[in-house]
């Protein structure tokens, strides 16, 4: 029995991104998981401070690129909360649409990690292949593939037109048929299920115990779902949370394949049913009291506590993200599990290190 | 001269073979996801011969993304200081340029040269892939070229580069 | 006298350039399984050039020592095998070359290094037996372990042997670190010990060891074309067809654990292997 300690990251090609994980092995096998978190701090709920309260949209869309619009509409729900501002519905549903196009480039796009995290890069390749194509999408309609800056207090900065939304229908139905063609892979390949089925289990109990959130929760059958607060346009399309049992890294990637269906569907519902109108109300006055927003990310929910004091900044921005949620639930199932196994739990849980640091 | 010729040879054989090593410095990951969208189907460069080795001591090429704060520019100082000559570094985003919209926040000291040597910078919020292709082809010219001393100042002390 | 020289020539030049080559064509065919375009064809050639052309950082004296070593026993066997000699001789000849590998790895402190060199050696113990028990099969065949004699006989040992020849098949995808036993090192880094085995070699040492991997291409293929062993154009064949099918696996694939690896692997190449000598000897 030989005992080393492996630094797993920061800098690491499994994970972009520089979470440090302290492997204590023992053969191969972990004994103990210290996260070192700290290497993307920066310390934007600070900026909060110096910056106009319109301007700190954009610092929001920047806490996370992958899940920038979403923290931004977070945030601008939050001040229109506290400000009493009304949204026109066809802002609401643009939000719905553009929310759900990240969720599924996000979703593609840990699918493609979680499959290069067990050697299958050919997997990897197609499933970025199908991603460019939602990128495409975010583009023509944003201006910019990864950071849109649609979302504004009070609605949102851009509009789409007619000949677009139709553009938009046929990208996901190609989108739509290429998921479909891969599916049976992630489902059914031996090798895949000998890789992920049975590793990092987390009962349902466990999972309400350490707090998880979004798809982790989902795939270990609760079904919760911050959309259906029915939060922006939510309230009015038809969808049913994803749920699996098993509550292992093969029922989370099902979780998320499920949802890419979903978000497919959701914005072809969005698109038919898209009101006209406004796309923006305006914003009069400065900000005063205090609010918590919670919205569905594609890695579980957010929450933006947001205080205001009647200045042109606000007094304090709290940013609770669904990865910081989850790393308690990583630091469980990491403890007992194979080195080779590694980057495929720590991946099942769809880390965001920019989200969680901050 | 077989010397010139060889010369010659090594020469290609680097811009041809530019093996890349990725460091995420507190970026947003904008910048990270564009990097790794390089890398499959659609922009494709392994065309050029370019592979994501993620081991500074088989690198050729360090693209950092993000901005340097206090924890993290002592692994980019490090991972730099590891990598074999020659070696060329592309610092990419505006974050990665100056620090970008992150740069008045406590926690950031600023743009990837205030840590190491850069040779080429990428700006863009994030930059599209083809921008970063195109910074690594620009960086290729310097490793082309016949290594002067001069190409390459010693590492030199910053505020907050001795500071764990 | 001049016969044999030339074709030490040809074993220690022609070798390691269509091993280059194979990995080129691997890389291209696999670009193309994965919708992408891929490296020109000369790629790896490129790729060691600069590699010898780099500064030569060594973390510990044995590193160099381990490589040096490592890339004159694959030279060694090849050779061995151009020359038809022994093949017993060539197992134990290229064995030797991968447990210097190992070594060299276990030199360094890293631990990636460490446990990749682990690996190798778990993979190693994987496929030797198989290996052997490939030459015990072409002895009972043939009656000779001299590939001379291999190499005159008159009908394909594929067709006497083919259960034989499905456990090399297991030996080829190990010794070619593509997956699903990719463990040790990989060719492409997203895995958990980034480059294993190969981690704390750099430079000019890591050239050297791919050119000792084409070295160890070649030798795998060839003693794979033993098998149709009628002329060069079956050989050639056989070799083309087996290594296409690896590359196609590798992209089909996910990467296992060695655990699963070592069982599998043994359990059904050896069964493979013996039920397959079993019957000959019967008949």
């Amino acid at each position: 029995m030989r005992t080393s300690v492996i630094p797993f990251g920061p800098q690491h090609p499994v994970l972009p991104e520089p979470l440090q994980l302290k492997l204590t092995v023992e053969d191969e096998v972990i004994t103990e998981a210290v996260p070192a978190l700290g290497y993307v701090h920066r310390g934007l709920e600070a900026l909060a401070q110096n910056r106009d309260f319109h301007q700190m949209v954009q610092v929001t869309e920047r806490v996370c690129g992958i899940c920038s619009v979403l923290h931004a509409i977070c945030y601008c729900q939050g001040l229109e909360d506290i400000m009493g501002i009304t949204v026109p519905p066809r802002a609401r549903y643009l939000r719905v649409i553009w929310g759900e196009l990240l969720r599924l480039h996000s979703h593609l796009l840990w699918m493609g990690l979680f499959a290069d995290s067990f050697g299958f890069e050919s997997l990897f390749m197609q499933l970025w292949k199908i991603r460019e194509r939602v990128l495409d999408i975010q583009e023509a309609t944003t201006g910019n593939r990864v950071i849109s800056g649609t979302i504004r207090v009070g609605g949102v900065s851009r509009d789409m037109d007619a000949r677009q939304v139709h553009w938009i229908a046929d990208q996901l139905t190609w989108v739509a048929h290429q998921v479909r063609q891969i599916e049976p892979v992630l489902r059914e390949d031996f090798t895949i299920r000998r890789r992920t089925e049975g590793k990092g289990v987390l009962t349902s109990a466990q999972a309400r115990e350490l707090g998880a959130v979004g798809p982790v929760l989902r795939a270990s059958g609760i079904a919760q779902d911050i959309r259906q607060t029915g939060y922006a346009a939510y309230g009015e399309l038809d969808f049913e949370p994803v749920t699996a049992t098993a509550g292992d890294c093969h029922a989370r990637c099902m979780v998320r394949l499920g949802e890419i269906d979903q978000s497919i569907d959701l914005i072809h519902q969005a698109l038919d049913r898209l009101p006209g109108g406004d796309i923006r109300s305006e914003v009069r006055g400065r900000p005063q009291g205090e609010t918590l927003m919670r919205v569905e990310q594609p890695r579980g929910e957010v929450v933006y506590y947001i205080r205001a004091d009647g200045g042109k900044t606000l007094s304090r921005v709290r940013i609770r993200t669904p990865t910081f949620a989850n790393i308690p639930v990583l630091v469980k199932l990491l403890p007992g599990i194979f080195l080779s196994d590694v980057p495929v739990v720590v991946l099942s849980i769809d880390p965001c290190v920019s989200c969680l640091e901050r | 001269m077989p010397i010139q010729w060889l010369d010659k040879l090594i020469r290609r054989a680097r811009v041809k073979s530019p093996w890349l090593l990725h460091f995420d410095c507190g970026s947003c990951n904008g910048c990270d996801i564009e990097v790794l969208a390089c890398l499959t189907p659609v922009y494709d460069v392994e065309r050029f011969g370019i592979v994501n080795v993620g081991n500074p001591l088989h690198a050729d090429l360090l693209l950092v993304t993000g901005t340097v704060n206090r924890r993290n520019g002592r692994v980019l100082t490090n991972l730099y200081e590891q990598m074999a000559a020659p070696k060329v570094v592309v610092a990419i985003g505006s974050c990665g340029l100056s620090g970008g919209i992150f740069r008045t926040a406590y926690n950031v000291i600023g743009g990837v040269d205030q840590m190491i040597p850069v040779d080429v910078y990428v700006p863009g919020c994030p930059p599209r892939p083809e921008a970063i292709i195109d910074g690594v082809f620009l960086a290729l010219d310097r490793l082309s070229r016949p290594a002067k001393s001069s190409d390459r100042p010693p590492l030199k002390p910053v505020a907050g580069r001795s500071s764990p | 006298m001049n016969h044999a020289l030339i074709i030490l020539g040809i074993g220690l030049v022609a070798g390691p350039l269509l091993g280059g080559l194979a990995g080129g064509l691997d890389r291209i065919v696999t670009a193309r399984l994965q919708a992408r375009t891929g490296p020109p064809v000369w790629q790896p050639y490129y790729d060691v050039i600069k590699l010898m052309a780099k500064e030569l950082v060594v973390v510990n004296g044995w590193q160099a020592f381990c490589v040096y070593s490592y890339l004159f026993a694959s030279m060694l066997a090849l050779i061995l095998f151009v020359m038809q000699s022994d093949l017993l001789l060539i197992l134990f000849t290229q064995a030797l070359g991968a447990v210097f590998l190992a070594m060299g790895a276990l030199a360094s402190t890293s631990p990636y290094s460490q446990v990749g060199a682990h690996r190798e050696l778990l993979q190693i113990l994987t496929y030797e037996p198989l290996l052997f028990l490939v030459g015990v099969g072409i002895f009972l065949e043939t009656g000779s372990f001299k590939i001379s004699v291999v190499m005159q006989w008159k009908d394909p040992l594929i067709l006497k042997l083919p259960l034989l020849f499905a456990a090399l098949g297991y030996v080829m995808i190990i010794k070619l670190r593509k997956s699903p036993f990719d463990l040790a090192a990989s060719h492409h880094a997203h895995q958990e010990l980034v480059r294993g085995v190969f981690t704390d070699f750099s430079g000019p040492l890591l050239g050297m060891i791919e050119i000792g991997h084409w070295y160890d291409t070649v030798l795998i293929l060839g003693i794979c074309s033993l098998f149709w062993a009628t002329g060069p154009v079956p050989m050639a064949a056989l070799a083309a067809a087996a290594y296409a099918t690896i590359i196609l696996i590798d992209n089909a694939a996910a990467r296992l654990n060695w655990r699963w690896m070592l069982g599998h692997v043994w359990a059904m190449g050896l069964a493979l292997a013996l039920v397959n000598l079993i019957c000959r000897h019967q008949g």
